[in-house]
């Protein structure tokens, strides 16, 4: 690695505006924009855009001299030597200044209130970097032409690496590392941003999200959220990422949509997935039957112990829960639960029959809410089976489906004020 | 599984952004001004209400639709196009706006009290609180029910407009024929018209809303009718006040001094009970629109400059927000019950504040609906961009006439008889 020299720091919205001078000291311009090209992990200044309706640039190696005063450049100053600008190349403050951007680190959106431009030497050749924007209030008051006011107050930088601009301009700029870094984001901080965006840069993000990730950001939203993002999606996206979804939370969205549309969705489901959501939009609000799922992992009783496991590690990646296994016959029948746990530690030739629980705690479909909720705590369950009257299983209604309803996320403004907007009420 | 609450608000659900804020908008300064203006000029203001209308739908379109279209806010867009500086100059504009009108409010709420014999230093504060308190702890949306019942009440204004049976033909002959005087107190009160009709915080609010209800420009067509009808509406309401207030008051002679006075024009319907029917109406609009306007001035400035907000976060967590709502309602409250103030002039000349500062705004919403790359191919079209400028333009004229009269009359004079008035 060859060493180093920071010849500057500057802030670019102070740049902006200064005079520029060529080596015989004649007036060129003045610096109204800089053209950046993202070439390794940050993007690099290429050139200097000088004159209101001028679209060749200074190439930014021109220059001798560069402070808040003016900027100098090496040479006499001739149109020949101007670059032009490449396709691939974008206008810092048309891209960045003023923008929301996503916070890596804080997972959040934020407003770019100004950049941070570094100027080095390396082996000779001098380079203008884009190093960090400043997101926080001194940047803002500086652009005022304020900063002394806030002069005590910590600057609030945040490093390019953390940075993910919401418009990528071309293809070029969405490089691989970004949307790795988005994707390690937790799927609730995903939901997050995606329900601070507005609908179309929202509408590209989700396109870059794979189902999975997609459809586990959607189930951290709340339902108004997610019925808006689903029906401003396409409908053929829209379909597989509700099947991606447990079917319960697929039916929740699709009842709040109109009929017309919904019927749609559910058509261009695979035929299996649609069932299970249409069976569960039966259901009464706020029911048993509404809340289960039906995905929960059943077996007949005469296995043994070592095929559930081996079956197990087939079906859980899928499955919603797998601490509780439930027994049932040819007919669907509920006989009897056993957890996990007491499945780990028999020994692998006992058979399922031997081992549940026959006494087993169970809702009906219309059972109400609070009813399932007092059965999930008095009992200390992770879930509770809901059967029909002739004992069929239909599905499971776990602890969170529990929880989301008695502590939505956000009560402290109910939901349908006439007039106060809910994006007033802010996230979380 | 059909939930409860989407059976509740299918009223609403038909009731879009445009219609919410023409509600919004008839608020304690609006009934004012066009009752002083039905009293003191008869029917010769229902011209310029006519003209502030399709400028109001006008302006609430663009508004509309640049919501629609871009899914983000006007203050959002307003800092992407123009940066800082003069994202901070808006933002000064729409808080002296909003302060004055939000002040206008506490004075609407003031005088309702004031006819049931209490006064306004304890009326005030404790309405500010419950607005302040509501907003904090989250449960104004149980209460804003009950204020926009109240507000209802101002329909009334319609079926005594009705009973008083007004020369019909010589109304609606004045309210397309163009009526102007030159003296100051007269464009005061068509400014007046104009700035209580089109407001500032209005054109933010509508927008915030379109981009609240997850409209998109797939489909703006229905919000388009949703505007339309949000528009007539204010007018139709407007237009009944000054009818009624024209009939009784102006054309028997009786000067209006205060506010209280425009309920007069409801006793050929509500007889005794004119005032108390006023009153209650007044309430209602005046709470409705003290919890709108310092709540949208939060937002509008934290949207801005990036600050957090929302009235689900804690006040720790989003100072600026909860600085900005406290306050704009501390300083509305505190106009309001300054000592010897006219709670009248405050309720007029706040709706003149914000004829005088709606321009600004007006020139970055029409420049930002011009713009190619924000708004694609929905920006403006050709007559729609010189019925704004148009409008805005007078409406320049306008203050600046209005400055000139009151500072130097007789230069007004002698221009206005140079051009012939």
């Amino acid at each position: 690695m060859a060493k180093m020299q920071v010849l500057g720091e500057f802030y670019f919205s102070r740049l902006l505006g200064t005079p520029i001078y060529d080596a015989a000291g004649k007036k060129i311009g003045k610096i109204r924009d800089m053209a950046i090209r993202w070439q390794s992990s940050y993007p690099r200044i290429v050139g200097i855009k000088y004159r209101k309706s001028m679209q060749q640039l200074i190439a930014v190696d021109q220059i001798a001299r560069c402070d808040y005063g003016e900027i100098r450049l090496k040479e006499d100053f001739s149109a020949e030597k101007n670059i032009e600008l490449h396709e691939h190349d974008i206008y810092i403050s048309r891209w960045l200044l003023d923008k929301q951007i996503i916070d890596l680190k804080g997972s959040k959106l934020v407003r770019v209130n100004d950049i941070i431009l570094s100027w080095v030497q390396q082996q000779n050749v001098q380079h203008m970097t884009l190093v960090a924007v400043d997101i926080g209030i001194k940047g803002l008051f500086r652009r005022l032409g304020l900063e002394f006011l806030v002069g005590h107050c910590q600057s609030n930088l945040l490093d390019l690496q953390d940075v993910n601009p919401l418009e990528n301009w071309n293809s070029y700029l969405q490089l691989k590392h970004d949307k790795q870094q988005i994707s390690q984001l937790h799927p609730a901080d995903i939901a997050d941003l995606l329900e601070d965006m507005d609908y179309k840069t929202r509408a590209g993000f989700i396109e870059n999200l794979n189902d999975q990730q997609a459809a586990d950001a959607l189930i951290e939203m709340d339902l108004d959220s997610q019925v808006e993002i689903i029906e401003q999606m396409d409908e053929q996206r829209a379909s597989d990422l509700l099947e991606e979804m447990p079917p319960d939370e697929a039916a929740d969205i699709l009842v709040e949509m109109n009929a017309e549309k919904s019927e749609e969705l559910l058509r261009l489901m695979e035929a299996e997935d649609a069932e299970e959501v249409r069976e569960l939009m039966r259901y009464e609000d706020g029911t048993a039957g509404a809340m289960m799922t039906t995905e929960y992992i059943a077996f007949p009783a005469e296995y043994t112990v070592s095929t559930v496991i081996e079956r197990l590690r087939e079906l859980a990646p899928e499955a919603e829960t797998i601490y509780y296994l439930y027994v049932v016959d040819e007919g669907e029948v509920l006989q009897g639960v056993l957890s996990l746990r007491e499945l780990i530690i028999a020994a692998p030739d006992r058979v399922l029959r031997d081992l549940m629980h026959t006494k087993v705690m169970t809702a009906a479909p219309e059972t109400e809410h609070q009813e399932v909720a007092q059965l999930i705590n008095k009992y200390g369950l992770l879930a509770v089976p809901v059967v029909d009257e002739v004992g069929v299983m239909l599905g499971i209604v776990t602890v969170d489906d529990v929880i989301e309803l008695l502590l939505p996320e956000d009560d402290r403004m109910d939901l349908h004020s006439w007039f106060a907007l809910s994006r007033w009420r802010g996230r979380r | 599984m059909k939930n409860m609450r989407t059976r509740m608000s299918v009223f609403f659900a038909v009731m879009g952004p445009g219609v919410i804020t023409a509600f919004a908008d008839n608020d304690a300064g609006g009934i004012a001004t066009y009752a002083a203006a039905g009293a003191t000029y008869g029917y010769d203001l229902l011209f310029t209400l006519l003209i502030s209308t399709v400028c109001l739908a006008v302006a609430q379109e663009i508004s509309a639709r640049t919501g629609a279209v871009t899914g983000r806010g006007l203050s959002d867009l307003i800092r992407e196009s123009f940066g800082v500086k003069w994202t901070l100059f808006a933002m000064v504009v729409l808080l002296i706006a909003n302060i004055g009108t939000t002040a206008s409010e506490f004075s609407g709420i003031a005088t309702s009290f004031e006819m049931f014999g209490v006064h306004k230093l304890v009326a005030v504060p404790i309405m500010a609180l419950v607005v302040w308190w509501s907003v904090l702890k989250g449960n104004y949306s149980r209460i804003e029910k009950v204020f926009f019942v109240l507000c209802a009440t101002f329909l009334s204004y319609i079926i005594s407009g009705i009973i008083i049976n007004p020369p019909w033909e010589e109304v609606l002959l004045v309210s397309v024929r163009p009526t102007f005087h030159s003296d100051a107190a007269f464009l005061m009160m068509a400014i007046g018209i104009i700035g209580t009709t089109i407001t500032p915080w209005g054109q933010f609010y509508i927008q915030a809303a379109v981009v609240d209800k997850g409209i998109t420009a797939k489909d703006y067509k229905y919000t388009f009718f949703d505007v339309m009808l949000g528009a007539f509406f204010t007018w139709l309401i407007a237009f009944f006040v000054i009818v009624a207030t024209a009939a009784v008051l102006y054309t028997n002679h009786i000067e209006i001094e205060t506010v209280k006075d425009a309920a007069v024009a409801l006793e050929p319907l509500a007889g005794k009970y004119a005032s108390v029917l006023f009153s209650f109406g007044l309430l209602g609009a005046s709470m409705l629109a003290a919890f709108v306007l310092p709540l949208s001035s939060a937002y509008a400035v934290c949207e801005a400059f990036g600050f957090e907000s929302g009235v689900s976060k804690k006040p720790k967590e989003a100072p600026v927000f909860f600085g900005v709502y406290t306050v704009i309602i501390l300083l509305g409250a505190g106009i309001a019950l300054w000592p010897n103030i006219s709670l009248t002039n405050v309720m007029l000349a706040s709706q003149v504040v914000n004829g005088v500062l709606l321009p600004p705004i007006l020139i970055f919403m029409v420049l930002i609906a011009n713009n190619q790359s924000i708004m694609g191919k929905y920006k403006n079209s050709g007559w729609y961009n010189v019925v704004a400028w148009l409008f805005t333009g007078l409406l320049i004229v306008l203050t600046l006439m209005l400055l000139l009269s009151s500072v130097a009359p007789a230069i007004m004079d002698t221009v206005m008889a140079g051009l012939g008035f």
